[in-house]
């Protein structure tokens, strides 16, 4: 008997991998049939995909970049069932589906929305040369030459500079008040990872918070998930136990916000606006208005036009923004200097990342000094933001 | 009766029932599982929805096109193996929680050769080593826990569900350490070369050949072989086992290798013909399902065939309606563990009757 199932084994594997020499041979000229006819695409006719990391219910991320959705929908006249969303798709094979699943429901123009989904849109854009593919925060279009692949993200990290101002100014009042002292202006960032798109925006927010208050330092922890409401919130709890009196964040949800609200301390959001569910803590959150994208690249397709490969534009666009300003939890005085900000980013005089600071470099710690009167540039040459330094005064704590 | 026997009978209590036969048997089960639909039925209600549709969405989701079939079947396939491995463990009374660490720690091994062997291995050698490869460290994750259960009688289901942590662990490390995408610096394993991908067979990695394999392969073993009669034994007594010459250990640890290797095979396929990478979700909860799967198939490898299609059927779908109607994601998980509890509890009602206090006493029984 054992001989039989060893020999029964054996015949298997001997047929299987005789079956994977042939194979690839006939792996081509499956979907190749459709691309015969050619209908002109209208704002009637044209159906939009996307794949999205979680569902609007995070009020975060998703809910943010599904209200850029709709308004795009509204400017362009696109009805809804035109619009496909694949919601709470991760970051593994699941995309592969999801993306598979939207090309067989016929649609035209593919939009993916997390970091992680980036090489199944590299593998589904050379595959189907007929559909455009649009990842945001993503950095492969521009290496993949491909002429359907796109890059998109907004300059973030200036309506986080200017939320950074309003922490600092908080930080500043709490000193005033006494409740803290200067050494005790700590700020705890939730991060989803670290990497350029994330170390950007909380290097920004510093600075922003430093740029009013001198003594202010920042302590970090990461989620390892770009979407973990559990974790988020106790990563937030952690930070507040380690001394920090504001709390801001790169994640996707709000349970930072309530989180920093229930231990009595403040903080400044990301993707929505946060003092809904925080009103007590929440003082003001730097958003994204993904609308100007999605309507760009889908009129693109309309018009026959090509799609810019690395698409990345700011707060003078208004592709980002902060939310309204809490007053009943910002200091006093905060609107006016943030206006003062404001105008200094759109007018150029003011540049996020400039100096004097000095760090490290996250991938090899080396060292970085960027001097008074000097900037490093961000999202010039690509979409994706590739600030990779760590300011001192900014303590990774499980780095 | 007895003058001794003065404690009142209790209002309702739990017999166990004759055996029933296997019609009505069947007519139970298919009972619960309306029960489950109709209680869901209330929950897709209470939540806005019409649930007929929400039902057909499902179905639709999973089977309907051939994007979702694949899909799906891409499902069954890695549950129906993770619940063969489990089977010869259970039936040896040795619970095996650990299905998710062996296919693990089967899929970090194969993805070493996958990231950094696969140009030094002509194609077919690549699946050979990687196959066996994946076999191996799979059931030596299996036998660690077999060994110190034989040794030192410890507790192997908290032991087998520890090292599950362990091996997740460790591909977190690798992941964030020395295996990260350098080209993307991101914390993410690379995607494998086109070259360590697995070919597809009408659509689907070929390791659902090898898993149909397995099913014939574990039926045999168990009801035909002596190693299967052993497991039987030491299953249902470890005593009489012993008393009739076996060496338990061996036969414990020889098992444990087995179940773990079948694991580290799922492991293979998964990452070698399903994710083309490794990640901290590769086993995706399959080696925690395939309980579920090899318990309401009763060990019987034929059973968990139908079970796994079901199941990967109601994954995919609610994976579907998520997207097709905005139901939460935890909303449809709530749906799947019902329809999952009301076919456990059948089981209940199989195996068990309520008898109810009679008004007379009488000795009948």
């Amino acid at each position: 008997m054992k001989k039989l199932l060893a020999l029964i084994l054996a015949l298997v594997m001997v047929l299987s991998f005789a079956a994977c020499s042939e194979e690839p041979a006939n792996n081509n000229g499956e979907e190749e049939n459709n691309n015969g006819e050619t209908e002109t695409l209208t704002a009637e006719n044209i159906k939009i995909g996307f794949v999205h990391v979680s569902d609007p219910s995070d009020m975060g991320y998703t809910y943010n970049h599904d209200l850029g959705t709709w308004k795009m929908a509204e400017n362009l006249g696109i009805s809804e069932d035109q619009i496909i969303n694949k919601y709470n798709i991760g970051e593994d094979e699941g995309c592969a589906t999801a993306i598979n699943e939207l090309i067989e429901a016929g649609c035209n123009i593919i939009f993916a929305t997390s970091f992680g989904h980036g090489d199944y849109m590299t593998e589904a854009a050379a595959e189907h040369p007929e559909i455009q593919f649009c990842h945001a925060t993503g950095s492969q279009a521009a290496g993949s030459e491909l002429p359907n692949y796109h890059n998109y993200f907004t300059s973030i990290y200036e309506a986080r500079y200017i939320a950074g101002v309003a922490a600092g100014l908080k930080l500043n009042e709490l000193i005033e008040n006494g409740t803290i002292t200067e050494d005790e202006a700590v700020i705890g960032y939730v991060a989803a990872f670290y990497f350029e798109e994330v170390i950007s925006g909380f290097s920004a927010f510093y600075l922003g918070a430093r740029s009013v208050c001198p003594s202010a330092t920042m302590i970090t922890l990461k989620a390892d998930s770009w979407s973990d409401p559990v974790k988020e919130g106790q990563i937030a709890q952690s930070l507040i136990d380690q001394g920090a009196v504001i709390i801001s964040q790169h994640s996707d949800n709000t349970s930072p916000a309530t989180t920093a609200e229930a231990a009595g301390v403040f903080h400044c959001g990301y993707n929505s606006d946060m003092s809904e569910a925080a009103p007590k803590a929440s003082i003001i959150s730097a958003r994204a208005d993904w609308s100007i994208y999605l309507t760009y690249a889908v009129q693109c397709v309309l018009d026959g036009e090509e799609i810019a490969t690395d698409w990345c534009e700011g707060y003078a666009e208004g592709a980002n923004f902060t939310s309204p300003l809490n007053t009943a939890v910002a200091a006093p005085g905060t609107q006016e200097k943030l206006d003062e900000v404001a105008a200094g980013i759109v007018d150029g005089s003011i540049h996020v990342f400039a100096g004097p600071w000095s760090g490290y470099y996250v991938w090899d710690n080396t060292e970085f000094t960027c001097a008074e009167g000097e900037w490093v540039e961000e999202s010039e040459t690509r979409s994706a933001p590739y600030f990779g330094y760590i300011i001192d005064g900014i303590t990774r704590l499980d780095a | 009766m007895t003058y001794e026997n003065v404690k009142k009978e209790p209002l309702i209590r739990v017999a166990k029932r004759p055996e029933l036969s296997s019609k009505k048997a069947m007519l139970i089960r298919f009972s619960s599982v309306l029960v489950a639909l109709m209680i869901g039925g209330i929950l897709i209600l209470a939540l806005g929805y019409n649930p007929v549709s929400v039902y057909a969405g499902i179905v639709e989701g999973s089977l309907m096109t051939p994007t979702a079939l694949k899909a799906t079947a891409k499902i069954a396939v890695p549950l129906l193996g993770a619940a063969l491995a489990i089977a010869p463990a259970f039936k040896m009374k040795f619970w095996n929680c650990g299905a998710e660490g062996q296919i693990t720690i089967g899929a970090i091994a194969s993805t070493y050769f996958a990231l950094y062997q696969v140009d030094n291995l002509p194609t077919p050698i690549f699946f050979a080593v990687t196959f066996v490869v994946s076999a191996i460290f799979g059931g030596l994750w299996g036998l660690i826990p077999a060994f110190f259960k034989a040794r030192w009688g410890t507790n192997e289901t908290l032991f087998t569900l520890m090292l599950n942590y362990i091996a997740i662990g460790f591909v977190k490390y690798l992941r964030i350490g020395p295996w990260m995408d350098k080209g993307q610096m991101f914390p993410k394993i690379p995607m494998f070369s086109k070259s360590a991908r697995l070919p597809d067979v009408l659509g689907v990695h070929i390791g659902w050949i090898i898993v149909l394999v397995l099913v014939i392969f574990i039926y045999v073993y168990m009801t035909r072989t002596k190693h299967g009669y052993e497991i039987a034994v030491v299953g249902e007594s470890i005593s009489t086992a012993r008393y009739s010459g076996m060496n338990v250990s061996k036969i414990i640890m020889r098992t444990m290798f087995l179940s773990g290797a079948i694991a580290g095979i799922v492991g293979w396929m998964l990452v070698l013909g399903t994710n083309y990478t490794l990640s901290d979700t590769t086993a995706n909860g399959y080696g925690f399902t395939a309980i579920v799967v090899a318990w309401l198939a009763k060990l019987n490898p034929f059973v968990m065939v139908l079970i796994s299609v079901f199941l990967a059927v109601l994954q995919k779908g609610s994976n579907t309606i998520q997207t097709n109607f905005g139901i939460p994601a935890s909303a449809s998980e709530v749906l799947t563990g019902l329809i999952l509890l009301c076919m456990l509890g059948s089981e209940f009602f199989i195996n068990y009757r309520f008898v109810f206090r009679k008004k007379t006493v009488g000795g009948d029984d």
